[in-house]
């Protein structure tokens, strides 16, 4: 089974964000970045598979140079090679655009799956995946918990809302966007960062792809989160203040 | 007829017949002896050669040896009864090396220390007050292994040890009763040869048995890496640890060979204490079977012939075993290095250390909160930044800065540094400093870590660390050094203790018990600074085990963010021990220790006694400042 897993690299989960001075994007000055949850799924879900059943695991990513380390990170666990299209304006481009390098560096490899994660952690479009298969003309589903190789092609498991699950079959080629938690994660080991030297890793460019930049939708303005607090006292015997917050909980914050 | 002489009586010049049959089972002897000692000291070299290894300086190895092997301090200080026994031993075969030499050459016709000389006479004699100290030792050894056999020396009993004490004493024996008999008579014939056949029957015996020691040891205790609990570097791209034969390096196959089988690694052991697998005595043993049955170029796993997968993990590297080791050895870097090999080639697969380095690679603190936690905790706290102009960078370590009796610790530090005038700040951020990876065997990990942290630190020009965490500041110190220049890091016990004097006085009448952590106490050999700042306030109790001889509390080499431990919990161990003491306060300067004791404390319910980190103890007296 030839498996394609397209990754991303995103800011560390604690990482400290600012916005750059132009307000379009974060200030990438001195941040520390890591392997988007996601597809850190997608991945182990591909090498799974691979050691179930054989064949190769390639990842896809598109970003600028600073993507060596994940990239790396990705061959240490058990991809077998890499495709790495550079590009130093992943900012610029929207989710359209990113999918269109991820096609066009994915269709010769005429890959059995192409994995990715269900969202990116810094933009959480949730698009890139979806629009690739469109792109490639193959079926694709979401939000996938685990996926099984059947003689037909496969079977997998989504998740839907509120405890469901959905079992459904697809045949391959196809893609698939990987639902975090489905699976126990690898640790990167020194054995794997040593073995993964070895690993070819292929850069392409945009230009060399033939696509270009101008995106669809444009990324007007990025601003943090407006921080807010109040407390409200609720007023009553301690019957009545309960009923008061069990109907705030249920309609104001929806989480009952 | 059997009077005393104050002169050894020598036999009678030997025939021809007798020379010839003392030459021949003396080669007899030597070559069986050579041959398995050979086979021994082939497998020593053939193992691979230890990276990072330097004879130099030999100041310290000559001190070790001076201290640990000439004057057999550890052997006697660790257990002074069977301690003084077996120095007395010890020192009766030096005393008898030269006495011996001449016994041969007397048997072969040109003896060089005559009874009759002032030298061989005055010889002969302190020899004779050695001999008889050895044979007294010898049977206290035997009476002790045979007949009052303490717990931790096995059930099995050795009976070639048995017959190794009645050789000695036979030697001995047969050296003393030389001042009985009449000179060139009969009497020193038969003691004479009695005393040889001993001796011939003694040396081919001991490459075959733990007496290798007598050989090996020496060469061990001299040759040891020196400092506590030293990693060696891996070398080159196929090294990963202790994964197979071909692994283990000639330190740890002269180790393994070395072993005298005394138990006292064993003995204080918090694993083996506790009902646990591991027995770090049968792990170096399982690894001397191991090399006498596949060799060190073997490429068979070593995990299962010395130990289950899991065993090694048991470890909380304490160290108690390293410590107390007589002849040597060093376990930590085999435990660790046996975890080495099963992480950093993936095969040791555990839910929760899984998640710990997961957590790690992506920049998270062990604990696994965010990092906007500890800022809220720095805002909160009013911490100042630090800016490079501050004395000290106050490191907060995951628990200073996330753990909420750690933070604790934290503030009553900062207060003490605010009293006195110390300038000092914290970064804005912090990356773990590696230690549960370093000790768990996770080298990409730790590595990573170390490096960034290096770079970070340099970056800020911090000059002088200080930490409320033995585990930060040992890795700082010493594990850093792999990968670059660590600033100075200090413990905050160090501090604290320098300080004392400008501090505010206090009541002496509450009694506090004071609990060594082992990554400061065995690690770093700082026991008495933290007592300083105990006695400053309060009365200071010892714990039936302190100092060196320390129980850990169960948290290190990164047993605190792992599982539920098998059998009975070390910290429940080590507090009952420390409640028994009856002592109103349990004194720590260690916040894992700390946070361990506080889960075992949280069982006794009322009437336990109060729980405080020295710095605690320490910033109690201070003034309240207006703003708190």
């Amino acid at each position: 089974m030839k498996i394609i897993v397209a990754i991303k690299q995103v800011p560390e989960r604690d990482a400290q964000i600012r916005v750059d001075a132009a307000a379009h994007w974060i200030d990438e000055v001195g941040l520390q970045w890591a392997l988007n949850e996601s597809d850190a799924y997608a991945l182990e879900e591909a090498l799974q598979l691979k050691e179930k059943h054989g064949g190769e695991v390639i990842v896809l990513t598109a970003g600028p140079e600073r993507v060596g380390p994940t990239i790396r990170e990705a061959l240490a666990k058990g991809a077998d090679r890499a495709i790495h299209v550079d590009c130093g304006d992943l900012g610029a481009r929207d989710a359209l655009g990113v999918a269109r390098l991820l096609a066009a560096a994915a269709r010769p490899e005429a890959a059995d799956l192409l994995l990715t994660g269900l969202q990116s952690d810094d933009l959480g479009q949730g698009q890139t995946g979806v629009i690739v298969a469109e792109l490639l003309g193959l079926p694709h589903a979401t939000l996938i918990l685990h996926v099984e190789k059947t003689d037909n092609g496969l079977s997998v498991k989504r998740e839907l809302e509120e405890g469901w699950f959905q079992q459904i079959e697809l045949p391959t080629p196809a893609v698939l966007t990987v639902q975090s938690g489905g699976s126990k994660l690898r640790y990167a080991t020194l054995m794997g960062i040593k073995r993964a030297k070895m690993k070819e890793v292929r850069t392409v460019t945009a230009a060399e792809l033939g696509v270009d930049a101008a995106p669809v939708a444009v990324l007007e303005r990025v601003a943090l989160p407006q921080k807010q607090k109040s407390t409200q006292i609720l007023p009553g015997s301690p019957k009545e203040a309960a009923a008061a917050l069990v109907e705030k909980l249920k309609f104001e914050a929806r989480v009952l | 007829m059997f009077a005393f002489h104050l002169q050894l009586a020598e036999p009678p010049a030997f025939s021809l017949l007798e020379k010839v049959l003392v030459a021949a089972l003396t080669l007899t002897s030597g070559s069986l002896f050579w041959r398995r000692f050979r086979v021994v000291l082939g497998k020593i070299l053939q193992s691979k050669k230890d990276p990072g290894f330097s004879i130099f300086p030999l100041g310290r190895r000559v001190a070790d040896f001076l201290w640990e092997v000439v004057f057999q301090v550890k052997v006697i200080r660790q257990r002074p009864l069977p301690g003084l026994a077996h120095a007395a031993v010890f020192w009766g075969f030096c005393a008898f090396a030269l006495v011996t030499l001449n016994h041969f050459a007397v048997g072969m016709g040109f003896g060089f220390l005559s009874p009759e000389g002032w030298f061989g006479q005055f010889y002969f004699d302190v020899a004779a007050a050695f001999a008889l100290a050895c044979a007294l030792g010898i049977l206290a050894l035997f009476v002790r292994r045979f007949l009052v056999r303490p717990g931790w020396l096995g059930k099995k009993l050795s009976y070639e040890s048995g017959f190794i004490a009645f050789l000695i004493f036979v030697l001995m024996a047969t050296y003393l009763a030389g001042f009985f008999v009449a000179e060139a008579g009969a009497g020193a014939r038969a003691l004479w040869w009695a005393h040889t056949l001993a001796l011939l029957t003694f040396l081919p015996i001991i490459p075959h048995t733990k007496h290798l020691h007598l050989v090996l040891s020496p060469a061990t205790v001299f040759l040891s890496r020196g400092g506590f609990s030293a990693i060696p570097p891996l070398a080159g791209d196929e090294d990963f640890g202790l994964v197979s034969g071909q692994d283990l390096t000639r330190l740890v196959t002269l180790q393994a060979y070395s072993c005298v089988e005394c138990g006292r690694c064993t003995e204080h052991c918090p694993a083996a204490n506790t009902g646990k697998l591991l027995n770090p005595k049968e792990v170096i043993l399982n690894l001397r079977s191991y090399l006498n049955e596949f060799g060190p170029a073997s490429e068979k796993p070593l995990v299962e012939s010395l130990a289950a997968p899991e065993v090694p993990f048991q470890c909380t590297t304490c160290g108690a075993c390293e410590y107390q080791c007589p002849v040597g050895i060093e376990h930590l870097p085999i435990l660790v290095g046996l975890r080495r090999g099963a992480v950093n080639t993936g095969e040791w697969d555990d839910e929760y250390g899984s998640k710990l380095f997961l957590g790690l690679e992506r920049g998270s603190n062990p604990l696994g909160i965010p990092a906007a936690e500890r800022d809220k905790f720095i805002q909160k706290a009013g911490l100042p930044f630090f800016d490079g102009t501050q004395e000290y960078c106050l490191w907060l370590g995951c628990m200073g800065a996330y753990d909420p009796k750690g933070r604790e610790i934290v503030t009553d530090l900062a207060r003490v540094l605010d009293h006195l005038g110390v300038t000092y700040g914290v970064l804005r951020k912090e990356k773990c400093t590696g230690d549960a990876a370093r000790r768990l065997g996770n080298d990409l990990v730790f590595q990573q870590l170390a490096e960034a942290n290096l770079e970070a630190m340099a970056q800020s020009e911090v000059k002088k660390v200080l930490s409320i965490c033995p585990h930060c500041v040992r890795t700082m110190r010493q594990d850093w050094k792999e990968f670059g220049a660590p600033p100075e890091a200090e413990h905050h016990s160090e501090f604290l203790a320098r300080v004392a004097d400008r501090l505010p006085k206090q009541p002496k009448e509450e009694t506090i018990v004071y609990h060594d952590p082992c990554y400061l106490g065995r690690y770093r050999d700082v026991y008495e600074e933290p007592r300083t700042v105990v006695r400053a306030a309060g009365q200071l109790v010892e714990a039936p085990r302190s100092h060196e001889r320390s129980f850990c509390c169960g948290a290190g080499g990164g047993l605190a963010f792992l599982g539920e431990e098998t059998g009975e919990r070390v910290s429940k161990v080590r507090t009952a021990e420390l409640v028994a003491t009856g002592a109103a306060t349990i004194g720590t300067a260690c916040p894992f220790c700390n946070s361990m004791f506080r889960d075992a404390l949280a069982e006794q319910g009322e009437g336990a006694p109060q729980l405080l980190d020295i710095a605690q103890l320490t910033a109690r007296a201070l003034p309240q400042s207006p703003a708190s």
